[in-house]
C-alpha cells in the first residue's frame, strides 16, 4: 500500500488500512516510546494514546510537510516526553539508558527478542562514545538538541554534527542486524 | 549555497526528528523542493530512523492492539453508519443505483426547481399584470379627464370667439331691489343681431333638489323662457335660447324643470336692456 493510499484510508476511517497502518508500523512506534520510557505498562499506554491520536489527528497531516513516519514518529515521541516529564513518571525516579533498553529487550521471553537485544547492542556499539552519548540523550531519554547542548555544555553546532554522524553510522550498520 | 554543507550541517537529521521551529522546518521544505539532492537525504534519513526505530524496538503486546483497535472500534463504526445511513436514504426498493436513476433522481431535482420557479414567477407575473391593470386604469381615468377638459376649453373658447366676434351687450341683473337674494347677480349677454344669449352666474344660492332658477326674456309678448340658469357654474358662459326681441331679462325660482310663465313672487333678479 502507498504512502497515499494510507492516508486516504485513514481520513476514510477504514479499518484495513488502520489494521495496514498497525501491523506496518506498531513496532517502529512503539520503539519510539519504549525507548524513552522503560516501564511497559506506561509505555503500552502511551503507545496506546500516540496510535489513536495518530488516526484521530490524520486530517491535520500535510504530506507538503514530510513524510509520514516521520510525523507519526514525532506523535509518539512527543507523547512519550510528555508522559516522562509529567509527575507520574519523575516520581520513580529512573532514567532510561540504552543499556537499561538494550537489558530490557535481553529480559524478553522470545527468543527473536533477544537476537535483537544483541544486534542492538552491536549497533550501538558501532558507534563512538559522543555519538552514543548524543543517541542516548536524544532516543533514549527524550531530550532535544537544544537541551543537550545545554545541560552539557556542548555547543548547539557540535550536537547537531554529533546527531548527524551517529546516523551515518547506524545507517551503514543497520543492514547487518 | 553548498548543498553538500547544507546536507552536512546536521538540520536534516533535526527536521527528521522534529525539533525544527517552523520557519527552519519551512526552509528545510523550500531547500528539497529546489535541490533533489536534499530531498533524496531527507528520504534515506527517514528511512535510518523507520529501521532504526523497527529493528531495535520490540512488538507492542496483543493486549495493546487489541486495546488499541477497541477504542478505534467506535471511530470506524461512526464512518460505517454515515455511509449506511446515506446508502438508506435512496428508496428501499431500489437494489442498484443505475446510471439512468442517478440521471432520474438529477431530473425529478430539476422538475421540482423549476416548477418552485414556474410558480414564483407565475406569482411574479401575476402581480405585474394587477400593477399595469391598474395603470391602464388610471390612465384611462386621466385621458378621460384631460378629454373632458379638453371639451370643456373648446366650448369656452368657441364661446370666447362668439363672445369677442359678435355683438354682445351685456345685462347686469340684480336682486338688490327684490325680496328674494338681496345679493344675487346674474349678467347677460345678448347678440341682438345673432339672436344668442349667455348668462354668467356671478352670485346665486343653490337651490334644493326640488327647484331650478329660470330666465326670462321680456319682450312685448310678455315673459318668455329661455332656459335654466345652473347656480353652480360662477363665472362661466351658460348659452341660452336665441331670443330676437327683449325689453329686460329676470331669473325665478320655478319648480324643477321650468315653467311656462314665471312664478313673479320668486323673482330673484332682474335687468333691463339699456
Amino acid at each position: 500500500m502507498q504512502e497515499e493510499e494510507i492516508i486516504a484510508g485513514l481520513r476514510a476511517r477504514d479499518r484495513k488500512t488502520t489494521e495496514y497502518l498497525y501491523e506496518k508500523y506498531s513496532r517502529a512506534l512503539y520503539a519510539v516510546i519504549s525507548r524513552i520510557i522503560s516501564d511497559q505498562d506506561i509505555a503500552e499506554e502511551v503507545f496506546h494514546d500516540a496510535f489513536i491520536k495518530i488516526t484521530r489527528k490524520i486530517d491535520f497531516y500535510q504530506e507538503s510537510k514530510g513524510r509520514l513516519y516521520t510525523w507519526m514518529a514525532n506523535i509518539c515521541r512527543n507523547s512519550a516526553i510528555d508522559k516522562l516529564r509529567s509527575k507520574e513518571i519523575s516520581q520513580s525516579g529512573k532514567t532510561n539508558t540504552i543499556d537499561d533498553f538494550v537489558y530490557g529487550l535481553e529480559s524478553q521471553s522470545g527468543t527473536m527478542e533477544q537476537v535483537e537485544a544483541i544486534g542492538v547492542r552491536e549497533l550501538m556499539n558501532q558507534l563512538n562514545e559522543d555519538q552514543r552519548f548524543i543517541i542516548e540523550y536524544i532516543y533514549f531519554k527524550g531530550y532535544t538538541h537544544t537541551e543537550v547542548s545545554e545541560e552539557f555544555d556542548i555547543p548547539l553546532g557540535t550536537v547537531k554534527s554529533r546527531v548527524r554522524a551517529a546516523l551515518q553510522v547506524l545507517k551503514k550498520n543497520l543492514d547487518s542486524i | 549555497m553548498n548543498i553538500q554543507e547544507y546536507i552536512e550541517s546536521g538540520k536534516l537529521e533535526l527536521f527528521i526528528l522534529g525539533e525544527l521551529t517552523e520557519r527552519e522546518r519551512e526552509e528545510v521544505l523550500a531547500m528539497a523542493k529546489k535541490y533533489p539532492e536534499i530531498q533524496q537525504e531527507l528520504d534515506a534519513l527517514e528511512e535510518t530512523i523507520f529501521s532504526f526505530d523497527q529493528k531495535t524496538g520490540a512488538v507492542p503486546s496483543q493486549k495493546v492492539k487489541q486495546k488499541i483497535f477497541d477504542s478505534l472500534e467506535q471511530d470506524f463504526k461512526k464512518e460505517e453508519t454515515i455511509k449506511a445511513s446515506s446508502s438508506a436514504s435512496t428508496p428501499t426498493k431500489v437494489v442498484k443505483m443505475t446510471p439512468w436513476k442517478t440521471f432520474a433522481v438529477a431530473a425529478s431535482l430539476v422538475a421540482v426547481f423549476a416548477s418552485a420557479a414556474a410558480i414564483y414567477f407565475a406569482g411574479k407575473f401575476y402581480e405585474t399584470d394587477q400593477k399595469f391593470t391598474a395603470l391602464l386604469q388610471d390612465q384611462q381615468v386621466m385621458a378621460d379627464n384631460l378629454n373632458q377638459v379638453k371639451l370643456q376649453y373648446e366650448e369656452t373658447d368657441s364661446r370666447l370667439d362668439r363672445l369677442v366676434s359678435g355683438d354682445f351687450r351685456r345685462v347686469e341683473m340684480k336682486g338688490e331691489t327684490l325680496p328674494m337674494q338681496k345679493d344675487a347677480k346674474v349678467d347677460v349677454f345678448w347678440d341682438q343681431k345673432a339672436q344668442e344669449v349667455f348668462v354668467a352666474v356671478n352670485n346665486l344660492n343653490t337651490l334644493s333638489d326640488e327647484f331650478d332658477y329660470q330666465l326670462w326674456a321680456i319682450g312685448k309678448d310678455g315673459p318668455v323662457g329661455i332656459g335654466l340658469v345652473n347656480p353652480g357654474e360662477k363665472f362661466t358662459l351658460q348659452q341660452m335660447q336665441a331670443v330676437a326681441e327683449a325689453g329686460a331679462f329676470a331669473i325665478t325660482i320655478e319648480p324643477k324643470g321650468g315653467s311656462k310663465a314665471p312664478t313673479l313672487d320668486k323673482l330673484v333678479v332682474l335687468g333691463e336692456v339699456a
